[in-house]
């Protein structure tokens, strides 16, 4: 699971995808029409998220009632896929693309209710850990081959990880290149990287056996969790064209690509080679994708929702319903038919800079200050989320919703509440440098936030930032602001990706993510400890406990939302649903009606 | 007039170096790190050098603003794009495409956006402007000047999201919004630009309106337009060639400008339309922090604008022979 | 008795404004011969212009409401289409206008301006044209025609310009000529030239003139008749010798008294009429002229503000004013006196 884009475009999203109005939570049959089974059908609190067997593993996908193969899908987007390079992706939206070009070791098999298993996809099933978690083995299928006809091997696949080093990748992921190296940071200096010859030595194949196996520094229980991301995808020792395969890439998913103009269109066909046997995550039933770049989100709603010619056909590949057409979409009952919604992944929420407010009851008071009601109001009301109450998802395994500032219960905020402990602090009346990206919406919650503060017992001092270099400026540990604007989205579902990156002590550092500058012995050496705990349903529970207790006894953020987003799309498509992961349309699931 | 053009040509090659100069100034003034963006989401600052280097963005400013201006005249080499020919613009940060490519590929785009529609608010803001003058104090000039007022006063993204929902999608009158090159298919290319045209246009066409109006009254107004109806030249020879010769200049000099504005890229109309011209490129370069991209379009864009001023001061000159070029 | 060339029979000429009824020319009458000159004098806005306009048609028909009679050669302008003025216009009667500079058009050559007033009522060839506006040019005096012909008017120089117009306004031997203030922007060299021009072509051509002017020294060079304007009337009419030597209105008188004399004394001071002249949409009562009139309290019974004094002309010769014969003789000669000393 990644973050959607970084830096700005989460900055913008509320504004441009964010869903408004409404009782979004629809029951029944929102998603598709005609008795097929459709995601986003049932309330949408988040991906239940499970790890499957060998059996699960193996294909092909079970199939959509009422789907057939054949037709094209086309999908609208306002820009196109910044890589197809998959050691070079990391944002969500080029993962939408991915998941039809390239596989990874394993991959996550999601139902028609949008429950997910991680399954495996090149390997026979999830992987083998041993020592303590620091060996993790997995077995390719057989059957996987390129597009070209030659024969997927556990060289291709290690060459994925290696390909990492390569001085121009520099936009992937980089958690399985730290685990393989354990020099956390310089991973780059342990190995040169694939094209002089050497290997890495902590990654080992069998080629016999089609056994990998990876070699690990340090402990790691959830490091099949971080091979599904398309950073670790494989890449065909024999045709990696170094930079340029960013622009041409080999396929090993169920589609290749015929034609690609950059920022215009990109025109997929079927990869006969890919076998639907090898595969129990992808149904590719349509005969070719076709994209059409350039369409900006609301014009783009407007072609689905209209359904004339080849946008019947369509669906959007990655934004959903701006508000202007939320109300619309809603409350057309033929309309509401086409749409289907799920929950963004991450939090939204704020930071609270521990180094300058300082003491714990005067952030509590900030919490209990904070006007959630008012702020989703803004966004566009209940459809637009639901409120956080924690640093937690609800989509991470063990997820455990607590509500220690009575949020839920007093989404407007608690002026006495707060008001109390700024007195017994003995803080009343004091400065709060609230920072948020310069864009509309944000200008907006501004004034809701400013007023709360007020009437709270602070004085707010409200500092609107640059929104295209907004994260860079927060992420000074030397800046000026006391609350910081914020989100998070984790990599894949488990607590490790959320809580270490935001709240580690090792994670403080201009640029880095810890913008809280939260430093506390217990909370660090929770992270050491969780995430060794091998079993992840166990571990869940661990960091459900970390989660609650550091909103208690910490404080350090204000949790905000957990985002909606609503989508619509043509109206001959079929088996259109969320992805839970990239929070984007779920392409290889669709088919065109007859 | 060859002195004139030599001396504004170089004017105007100083206009754009000071602009690039300024871009490049303030692109980095502002506290943002280009390299973020192609650097992971754990960003070390080992990748961040690497990536600056990629990139060609890791030396001091000005060295990289030399850098890129010796680009323009000899080419460059990039460690991580190969060669780029003169007139190298560069390589987008974002989709990694030669700058002058990519702004090749979409000047057509605003240039037919432009184009077509300067004809139709020409056209019609002439025309109306025109018609009112002759109408002074009438209904049809109260109307064509109320009209104008109140089209003037629209949005585009408001009055082109109701047209397209109307037009296109309700009454299937017109086709939807979409670029298809002349040359390809001119039939298309004409049926989907039209909306975007008469959307565009209602603009514009208000302003031409009033202008020409006003000036059309002030023109007819002017000593010499009453001498030629002294001698006894028709009253439609005396407006087009007296009053309408003499409220041209003006006209003429907005829509120069208008045109090298618009040619710069007509941001709203385009992204209102999905119509990926310089404009939406300026846009998104602005969003994406792709400096080179942008250098690129506020370079076309400002040199559209230079060169308009250079034609329309050239065309002053011929509208109105007390005008010299030197 | 024959009809004048030209005759002007109570011309009313009327603008509506937001304001109310502007009566611009109220009741004007005069006669002109061919071969004559009728100098017209006036303060600005005394109707002088508006007549003229009046006589081409080329008062705006939108708020301009017209009255009277004006015969042109037998031919009853007033009634007349506006396709039918404007084969009279440029053609029989033309006119040339006081600032050469802004009459003439900026964006065409001089040739080309003289030539389509030719073209337009001839139906000749532009090449034809072109050698009429030549010698056109060569017969007002302009230097090199065959060249300046294509020069554009703000290449001349201020006296070339006031020729080219005239040249332009004789292209197609009009036997009407209407000079509206011809040498007001001239230097004096430079009018004494124009001047001695239109009196030449004049003779040549035996046009009638009506020169309008606000200078009463011009008349004297060129008028044969003096028509004095004020407020939209005339107050008193006659022959230049008569009108100049032996005024019969205070007006007249004042306009004189107005007007620097180049062989009195240099040390005399000029004494401009007192007041202003005269609101056309609210007009004094009675005579227009009172409440500037020096004697206006020397007629007996109000008369001046309360009864419209009439124009009675015997031959030619009237003025519009209450005081008798005889007053005016005391009194004004009272008035010159004074002023020489």
């Amino acid at each position: 699971m990644s973050f959607s884009r970084r830096n700005f475009l989460i900055a913008t999203s509320v504004a441009a995808a964010g869903s408004t109005v409404l009782s979004a939570c629809s029951s029944g049959d929102a998603g598709g029409s005609g008795g097929t089974p459709s995601a986003g059908a049932t309330e949408y609190t988040g991906a239940k998220v499970t790890v499957g067997t060998a059996a699960d593993s193996t294909g092909p996908a079970p199939e959509i009632p009422g789907a057939k193969k054949g037709g094209t899908i086309y999908g609208l987007a306002p820009d196109d896929f910044s890589h197809l390079d998959p050691q070079r992706i990391y944002y969500a939206y080029n993962s939408t693309v991915a998941l039809l070009l390239h596989r990874c070791l394993t991959g996550y098999k999601i139902d028609a209710s949008g429950k997910q298993k991680l399954v495996g996809d090149l390997a026979t099933d999830t992987g083998k850990a041993s020592d303590d978690n620091k060996t993790w083995t997995f077995t390719l299928k057989e059957g996987l081959k390129w597009e070209d006809g030659s024969e997927l091997t556990v060289e291709d696949v290690r060459h994925g990880f290696e390909r990492s080093w390569a001085p121009f990748i520099t936009e992937g992921a980089d958690y399985a290149q730290r685990a393989l190296t354990g020099k956390g940071g310089d991973w780059r200096d342990a190995y040169e990287g694939p094209y002089k010859g050497k290997h890495l030595d902590s990654i080992v194949i069998d080629k016999a056996k089609r056994t990998i196996t990876f070699k690990l520094a340090e402990s790691k229980p959830d490091f099949n969790f971080t091979l599904a991301m398309h950073s670790y995808a494989a890449v065909p020792v024999k045709m990696d064209t170094k930079e340029k395969y960013d622009k041409k890439p080999v396929a090993s998913g169920p589609y290749k690509i015929k034609a690609h103009t950059t920022d215009k269109s990109m025109v997929l066909i079927r990869n006969k080679h890919w076998d639907p046997k090898t595969d129990s995550i992808r149904n590719a039933y349509p005969d070719g994708f076709e994209f059409r770049f350039g369409i900006e989100t609301l014009d783009g709603v407007d072609r689905l929702i209209a359904s004339q010619g080849d946008d019947a056909y369509g669906v959007s590949i990655y934004k959903g319903v701006p508000a202007e057409r939320i109300q619309k979409v809603l409350t057309d009952p033929e309309l509401k038919k086409r749409t289907f919604n799920g929950l963004l992944t991450g939090t939204y929420f704020y930071w609270i800079n521990t180094k300058r407010v300082t003491d714990l009851k005067v952030r509590q008071a900030l919490i209990h200050a904070w006007p959630l009601q008012q702020i989703r109001q803004i966004y566009g009301g209940p459809s637009a989320g639901d409120f956080a109450t924690s640093v937690l998802s609800p989509d991470i395994i063990g997820y455990e919703k607590t509500d220690v500032y009575n949020k839920l219960k007093k989404p407007q905020g608690d002026p006495a509440a707060a008001k109390k402990l700024l007195k017994e602090a003995g803080k009343l009346g004091q400065k709060i440098v609230y920072a948020f990206p310069n864009d509309p919406t944000y200008n907006k919650t501004k004034v809701v936030i400013e007023n709360a503060l007020k009437a709270a017992g602070f004085t707010p001092v409200i500092k609107p930032l640059e929104s295209t270099a907004y994260y860079d400026q927060v992420q000074q540990i030397d800046n000026s602001y006391d609350v910081m604007w914020g989100g998070w989205s984790p990599d894949w579902p488990t607590a490790y990706t959320m809580i270490q990156p935001l709240l580690d002590g090792d994670a403080i550092g201009n640029g880095k993510n810890n913008v809280s500058q939260t430093d506390v012995d217990w909370i660090n050496e929770g992270i050491k400890k969780n995430a060794v705990i091998p079993d992840q349903q166990e571990a869940g529970k661990a960091w459900a406990a970390l989660d609650k207790r550091i909103m208690e006894e910490v404080a350090p953020m204000i949790p905000e939302t957990y985002q909606r987003r609503f989508y619509v799309y043509g109206n001959k498509v079929g088996g259109a649903q969320f992805d839970p992961n990239f929070s984007a349309t779920l392409l290889y699931k669709t088919f065109v009606k007859a | 007039m060859f002195r004139f053009l030599v001396r504004r040509i170089l004017g105007a090659a100083v206009i754009l170096l000071i602009i690039s100069a300024l871009v490049f100034v303030l692109f980095y003034a502002a506290p943002r790190d280009p390299a973020r963006i192609a650097c992971g989401k754990v960003c070390t600052p080992e990748t961040l050098e690497l990536v600056r280097k990629n990139l060609a963005i890791s030396d001091p400013l000005p060295v990289q603003y030399w850098e890129w201006l010796k680009g323009l005249f000899v080419g460059r080499d990039y460690s991580s794009f190969g060669h780029c020919n003169a007139p190298c613009l560069g390589y987008s940060f974002q989709s990694r495409e030669p700058v002058l490519d990519t702004i090749l590929d979409r000047f057509p785009t605003t240039i037919s956006l432009s184009l077509g529609a300067a004809v139709v608010f020409l056209t019609f803001g002439v025309g109306t402007g025109m018609l009112a003058a002759v109408k002074q104090g009438k209904a049809l000039d109260k109307i064509a000047s109320s009209a104008s007022l109140i089209a003037s006063s629209m949005q585009i993204y408001v009055v082109g999201v109701f047209a397209t929902y109307l037009l296109v999608d309700q009454l299937h009158l017109l086709d939807r919004a979409s670029y298809t090159p002349f040359t390809d298919n001119p039939g298309k290319w004409f049926s989907g630009l039209l909306v975007p045209w008469l959307v565009l246009s209602l603009i514009f066409t208000a302003n031409y309106t009033r202008m020409t109006r006003s000036q059309m009254v002030e023109s007819l107004s002017q000593d010499y337009v009453r001498t030629a109806r002294a001698k006894g030249l028709s009253s439609r020879t005396v407006f087009f060639r007296f009053a309408w010769r003499g409220a041209m200049g003006p006209i003429v000099t907005i829509f120069g400008l208008d045109l090298g504005v618009l040619l710069g890229g007509a941001i709203i109309t385009e992204s209102t339309f999905s119509l990926q011209g310089l404009g939406m490129l300026s846009v998104k370069a602005v969003q994406n922090n792709d400096l080179p991209m942008l250098l690129g379009v506020v370079l076309v864009a400002a040199g559209a604008i230079v060169v308009f001023n250079i034609i329309v001061d050239t065309v002053y000159a011929l509208i109105d022979p007390r005008v010299r070029l030197a | 008795m024959s009809t004048p060339f030209l005759s002007v029979r109570d011309l009313k000429v009327h603008f509506s404004t937001e304001d109310g009824i502007v009566k611009a020319v109220d009741g004007l009458s005069f006669d002109l011969e061919k071969g004559k000159t009728l100098g017209i004098v006036g303060e600005s806005g005394s109707g002088k212009s508006v007549t003229n306009m009046a006589i081409l048609g080329l008062h705006d028909p939108r708020n301009t409401a017209l009255d009277g009679e004006i015969l042109l050669d037998d031919k009853e302008l007033i009634s007349a289409t506006e396709k039918e003025l404007e084969r009279l216009r440029g053609n029989k009667m033309s006119m040339i206008f006081q600032d050469a500079l802004a009459s003439l058009s900026p964006y065409h050559t001089i040739g080309t301006q003289i030539g389509e007033t030719y073209r337009k009522h001839t139906g000749c060839s532009k090449k034809e044209a072109r050698t009429r506006a030549i010698e056109m040019l060569r017969r007002v005096g302009i230097p090199q025609p065959d060249v300046r012909v294509d020069d554009y008017p703000h290449q001349f120089s201020g006296g070339m310009r006031q020729r080219a117009m005239i040249a332009m306004a004789l292209v197609c031997d009009p036997e009407l000529l209407i000079a509206d203030e011809p040498t007001t922007a001239l230097d004096v060299t430079v009018q004494a030239q124009i001047m001695d021009l239109l009196k030449d072509l004049q003779q040549e051509f035996g046009t009638a003139i009506i020169f309008i002017t606000h200078d009463l020294g011009v008349i004297a060079d060129i008028a044969d008749d003096v028509l004095v304007m004020y407020g939209g009337r005339c107050v008193e009419r006659g022959t230049k010798k008569e009108v100049l030597r032996a005024p019969q209105h205070p007006y007249t008188l004042g306009l004189l008294g107005s007007m620097p004399s180049l062989d009195g004394p240099v040390d005399v001071p000029l004494s401009p009429i007192p007041g202003s002249p005269p609101s056309l949409l609210n007009p004094p009562s009675g005579c227009r002229f009172h409440p500037r009139c020096t004697f206006a309290d020397k007629v007996a019974g109000n008369r001046c503000s309360g009864e419209r004094p009439l124009l009675e002309v015997v031959d030619g010769r009237g003025a519009a004013c209450h005081l008798t014969p005889e007053q005016k003789r005391e009194l004004f000669s009272d008035y010159a006196a004074a002023r020489t000393h």
